[in-house]
């Protein structure tokens, strides 16, 4: 590979593994083992939603309902649970809910024909959130079963189980997105759509599909987000759906879709988690940790766009 | 030329996060590490929990004390990444206002198997673990605001309540405190309680949706400052200033100036310095092992124009 093309693939990484080292020249506190671990259970939640949002991004689309579905997967979980449901039983469930949700979004878009995923999804968005509201009165449902909460505050050894479950779902996109011909179909979706569906692509079908996934993954970050806090909160992700676009963007996806990876995005979320960490151990508050991120964000896309303007360069020295 | 450009990116970003360092990284001694996190920072009233703390700070020189809170209220999450974060530090003692009350047990027994003492701030949890909890009765608080309003009416009419986030023990206690006053009075209808989340643009809003749906409305009780002066503005749109009785509770600076002016009947005050000031002397003692009090009222009051003046002092 040409040093080009490296810094373009693990350019997202280098940036962390650099910010990695400031943090722990920063902080005495940062570089232990207890504290990655840590940051790696923080960054759980935002991991798992980024997933879905990648496949949004990738088709470009975008789905501003994640935190939402979130917030309504939470507290459908807790009542199942609080019902006497047995919680594996619970949490299939709230993954069939997340992702049923999520298909409206991609029927909403394709059936009804709205103009831009970001109309659906607002749609959704808001309604998620009320209805999340009106189900527990605004309420939080706590106090959940043991085995639930395994899956957000429980550890096999040393490694926390959200990250288990980050990894099997990491790996899963991963091989669904680069090994199969449904994934190869989302990447043509975001990169043409015109030349996908006339080269045969059911693009209709493919974007229900895309964002039922997105609801999935959202709903997962509820099993994880409810058994870390112990609660089924109707405020669970809270404009999490932001955070969880920026980790697609700074993990070197392009809103233009057709490109993205599930490496890239799982090392954008880890940037936030790090970041937020690092400030948090050296006390900066959390008004100062927003404006970083932006900074992060808009600096990422920039070094990408600085990186394309120079190979177009190349390629017309070339010519 | 691509690469230079890199190089000054990495040096802005690096040079940023060092400045940002450098300005919360405290003297590195054997000092009491204390730590208050608050639900937020964006009002009057945590800002002045912050100042108490920090005079409470001032006044031992063995102690630093830091104060973190989540930008905005809601951010439950937030605030417990933030704890985590302070436990792992293993500081010497927290004082923690908790921002959702089933939602924080978790991150506190957490601070409890390191070994922590956590002193509860301003929002009572159900945590039989904390070393003290500080703040006020905000039932009777709640109370007290019901039986002024009952007079202030005459002891009949339409009332309403605008309150601040569901499930948050303050608020729920609050309204509480307000029915009980208002229980044995049939001519009395409570005929809305509608959330505005603590905020002023969502105060206002719902005032103004309530002079829509409920346009006999004789008195309003804001469960919070910040939503009875939205509450307010909404009355000086319509000018109904001085028609509607309007009563707060934390009696922030704008708010006592509003009664002052007649644009607010009263409130109920809080004395936001006293609850970060004794939260911090607590957390010491804890953190020192000395004995410590399990629960400090810091007590409320009722504020109207006749002795407003002594509390704008």
């Amino acid at each position: 590979m040409s040093p080009a093309a490296l810094l373009r693939r693990f350019g997202p990484l280098l940036g962390l593994l650099a910010l990695c080292a400031v943090l722990g020249t920063l902080s005495d506190h940062f570089l232990t083992f207890d504290n990655l671990i840590n940051v790696f259970r923080q960054s759980a939640v935002n991991a798992l939603l980024s997933l879905g949002q990648l496949v949004v991004i990738i088709t470009a689309g975008i789905d501003l309902s994640v935190g939402s579905i979130l917030g309504l997967s939470c507290v459908l979980v807790a009542l199942l649970l609080k019902a006497g449901v047995p919680p594996a039983l619970a949490v299939l469930a709230a993954l069939g809910i997340g992702g049923a949700l999520g298909s409206v979004n991609g029927l909403l878009l394709t059936k009804l024909h709205l103009p831009h995923p970001f109309i659906p999804t607002l749609g959704m968005m808001n309604v998620a959130r009320g209805l999340a509201l009106v189900i527990c009165g605004g309420f939080p449902i706590s106090e959940l079963p043991s085995s639930f909460r395994f899956w957000g505050a429980g550890s096999v050894g040393w490694i926390p189980a959200p990250v288990i479950v980050v990894v099997v779902f990491c790996v899963v996109f991963h091989v669904f997105l680069t090994r199969t011909t449904v994934g190869r179909d989302i990447y043509a979706i975001g990169g043409n759509p015109q030349a996908a569906l006339l080269s045969g692509v059911p693009v209709d079908a493919r974007l229900i599909l895309v964002y039922a996934l997105s609801g999935v993954t959202a709903a997962a970050g509820a099993i994880v987000l409810a058994g870390r806090m112990n609660s089924g909160f109707p405020l669970a992700g809270m404009g999490s759906e932001l955070d969880s676009i920026a980790a697609v963007i700074i993990g070197g996806a392009s809103f233009f879709g057709g490109v993205g990876t599930v490496g890239g995005t799982l090392v954008g979320a880890l940037i936030m988690g790090v970041l937020r960490n690092g400030l948090n151990l050296m006390n900066v508050s959390a008004y100062w940790q927003t404006v970083v991120i932006g900074v992060v964000i808009v600096a990422a896309v920039w070094v990408d766009v600085v990186r394309k303007r120079a190979a177009e360069k190349g390629r017309a020295a070339v010519n | 030329m691509g690469t230079r450009k890199h190089w000054w990116m990495a040096m802005a970003l690096g040079a940023a996060v060092l400045a940002a360092g450098a300005c919360s990284r405290g003297a590195k001694s054997r000092k009491l590490e204390i730590v208050l996190v608050t639900k937020a920072l964006d009002s009057e009233f945590w800002q002045r929990i912050k100042s108490g703390a920090e005079e409470a700070a001032r006044a031992d020189p063995g102690v630093s004390l830091a104060v973190l809170a989540p930008a905005q209220e809601i951010n439950i999450d937030q605030q417990v990444s933030i704890l985590e974060d302070q436990i792992l530090k293993r500081v010497s003692a927290l004082a923690v206002s908790p921002a959702g009350v089933a939602e924080i047990v978790p991150v506190l027994d957490k601070a409890r198997a390191a070994g922590i003492p956590v002193v509860i701030v301003d929002t009572d949890v159900r945590w039989p673990y904390q070393t003290s909890f500080v703040g006020i009765d905000n039932r009777l608080g709640g109370r007290i605001a019901g039986e002024y309003i009952l007079k202030a009416i005459g002891g009949k009419g339409k009332v309403a309540v605008i309150r601040g986030v569901l499930g948050v023990a303050t608020q729920e206690d609050r309204l509480t405190g307000f029915r009980e006053a208002i229980a044995n009075s049939p001519g009395v209808e409570l005929v809305a309680v509608q959330p505005a989340n603590s905020e002023r643009a969502l105060g206002m809003q719902v005032m103004e949706n309530m002079l829509t749906s409920h346009p006999d409305v004789k008195a309003v009780f804001g469960t919070n400052d910040q939503m009875a002066l939205g509450a307010k503005e909404a009355l000086e749109a319509h000018h109904l200033t001085g028609k509607i009785v309007l009563v707060g509770f934390d009696a922030t600076r704008e708010a006592l100036r509003a009664i002052q002016a007649g644009a607010m009947n009263a409130v109920m005050a809080q004395y936001p310095e006293r609850i970060g000031k004794r939260a911090i002397e607590e957390a010491i003692k804890a953190a020192r092992g000395l004995p410590v009090e399990k629960r400090i009222d810091i007590g409320t009051a009722l504020v109207t124009k006749d002795n407003v003046s002594q509390f704008l002092k």
